[in-house]
Parts: C-alpha cells; sequence; structure tokens
C-alpha cells in the first residue's frame, strides 16, 4: 500500500523555557550486595522445602481382642510373600497368584458385586514395606476404606505353596 | 619498556539482574520452611493419599530399612524433658529395643496429648519391624496414626 507520510506538525513546546539542570552522575558499584544476595538466595534455594509429605491415615481397633465375625464368603485376604508375589483369595478357596496391576480391577470388581466385603492384608515379616504401602494405596484407590492387618502365619505359608 | 593494552572499560549495568534477585530472595525468604532435620536417612514409599503431614504437635517413629528405630518429636522442650537435656537439640533418639518405644510413646502421650503419631519407615524395610511397631501402637492404645508416603508420581 502506497501511502504518503504526513510529517505530522511538530508539538507546540511547553510554555516557558526548559530548564537545563546539572545532574550529576552516580554510580553506584552493586558487585557486593549482588554478592550477599547471591548467597542468601542459594541458601534460601537449598533449605526449603516445598513439597511436605503426604500420609495415609490408619485407625486400629481399640481392642485386638475383639473378635469380629466376618461371613467367609465375603472375606478376601489379600496374602504378600517376601518375593514380591501377591496371592489373593476369597474365604476359604485357594490362594491364586496375581499380578499387582490386576489387583485394583479386581477389588474393584468384588466391592461392587459384594458391598459387605472385608479385606484382610497378610504381609510376610520378611516382605518390603514398600509391598504392604502399595496394597493398602490399591484398596484405598478402590475405596475399600475398611480392612484389617493380621499376621502372615505358617498356615498362611503352606496355603501360598499351593497355589494356582 | 611499556606495554599498552588498549583496555576498553566496559561496564555493565546490573540494576536489572539485582531486580531479579531482590524478587527471588524476597520469594524464597517467605516461603521457606526449613527441612525437618532427620535422624536418619529414609527413603518414603509413595501412594496416592492426598493427606498432608501435620505441621506440629508431630511423634515420628523412624524405622530404618537395616532395623534400626529412631523416636522423634518436633517440640524442643518436650525432647529435653523425655529424653533428657542433652538430647533437647537433637531430633530424636534411637531406640534400643521396644520396651523403651512403648514407655517413651506412653510419657510422650502424657506429656503432650495432642500428639499425633506418624510412622516413617524406608520402603526397603522389611515389614516384620513395622507390624511390631503397629502392635506396640495398638498395646498402648495409640489406635490412630498416619504412615508418611511421597505422593507418587504419575
Amino acid at each position: 500500500m502506497a501511502g504518503a507520510d504526513v510529517v505530522a506538525p511538530k508539538a507546540p513546546k511547553g510554555k516557558g523555557g526548559k530548564k537545563h539542570k546539572k545532574r550529576v552522575s552516580v554510580f553506584i558499584d552493586m558487585t557486593p550486595m549482588v554478592d550477599i544476595m547471591m548467597l542468601l538466595i542459594t541458601f534460601f534455594m537449598l533449605t526449603t522445602v516445598f513439597n511436605t509429605p503426604q500420609t495415609m491415615e490408619i485407625n486400629l481397633p481399640p481392642d485386638s481382642d475383639v473378635k469380629v465375625e466376618v461371613a467367609e464368603t465375603s472375606l478376601l485376604t489379600i496374602r504378600a510373600t517376601a518375593d514380591g508375589s501377591i496371592y489373593v483369595n476369597m474365604g476359604m478357596e485357594t490362594p491364586q497368584r496375581i499380578q499387582f496391576n490386576e489387583l485394583r480391577p479386581l477389588l474393584v470388581d468384588r466391592s461392587k458385586s459384594n458391598p459387605k466385603l472385608v479385606c484382610l492384608i497378610k504381609v510376610e515379616r520378611t516382605g518390603t514395606y514398600e509391598l504392604m504401602v502399595n496394597i493398602m494405596d490399591e484398596l484405598n484407590l478402590a475405596n475399600i476404606t475398611r480392612f484389617s492387618i493380621a499376621p502372615f502365619k505358617e498356615i498362611d505359608g503352606q496355603l501360598v505353596a499351593q497355589a494356582i | 619498556m611499556q606495554h599498552k593494552k588498549g583496555r576498553s572499560n566496559i561496564k555493565i549495568d546490573m540494576t536489572p539482574m539485582v531486580d531479579i534477585m531482590m524478587l527471588l530472595l524476597t520469594f524464597f525468604m517467605l516461603t521457606t520452611r526449613f527441612k525437618p532435620p532427620s535422624e536418619a536417612e529414609v527413603l518414603l514409599p509413595s501412594s496416592h493419599s492426598q493427606f498432608k503431614l501435620p505441621e506440629s504437635d508431630v511423634m515420628t517413629i523412624t524405622v530404618t530399612k537395616d532395623d534400626r528405630y529412631f523416636l522423634g518429636l518436633d517440640s524442643q522442650t518436650l525432647r529435653g524433658r523425655l529424653f533428657g537435656e542433652e538430647y533437647a537439640l537433637k531430633s530424636g533418639i534411637e531406640l534400643e529395643n521396644k520396651q523403651m518405644l512403648a514407655d517413651l510413646l506412653i510419657q510422650a502421650r502424657i506429656a503432650n496429648p495432642k500428639l499425633r503419631t506418624v510412622i516413617k519407615a524406608d520402603k526397603e524395610a522389611p515389614f516384620g519391624p513395622i507390624e511390631d511397631v503397629m502392635n506396640i501402637l495398638q498395646k498402648v492404645k495409640i489406635t490412630r496414626f498416619n504412615l508418611v508416603t511421597e505422593l507418587e508420581k504419575i
């Protein structure tokens, strides 16, 4: 597009003459200040904590002697052994070995079909703590908030040995 | 003999940099909360739990993977009272046996009933010691406690 440039008329100068002040240019050496600030920044950056750890809350029954009667058919036992394998069984069935990522769909499925489902976690004493936390996490994600933790006894080891 | 180097005098205006650094500094100074000192290095397991660790009135039972136990309290005065003055400045003490843990837990609960119990265990730790700790907690009637985890990265 061709356009002629119109030269704008110069803005009229302000009334009165311009006052020329003599300015003294001041240079402040900021290097020491920058040094100190760098130090402070690094200090705060290194000592600060951004992510507060998360926690899982557990409520234990007040007395361990209380016996809770549970129907055999709605009891889901999850056994975890030292080598990290997980075995699941309902009631008195023989335990079935499953992979960790199969656990959640199974839990969701079972709790949907039986709302009164009670979960029992048995982790072998030599098994890792992480495994137990992961299983609890899966239960929480499957919206099963009531479960119990029971000691892994010898009989559990025998049952797991017969597992499919 | 005179060497004359042509040195050009360079002046860098540092004002913008200083501005930015001031901003960063104030940001970090205002948001900082110092890392709580811990007795032992512990690798936390991860979970999807969204529950945050409370900031005060916490009693931490640390279990390391080589089977050592520590009890930590976040208040210095309480530490001094419970563990003896020489431990007041440390974050916690190592426990030699499980009976000691039970006794200290009871005393701590008497001293400050608002204390929340937290188990901080290494993810590599065997489950056995943690089971023992949970049994002790149940025995001293601490039925509500938390397990410290890290948010799982997706």
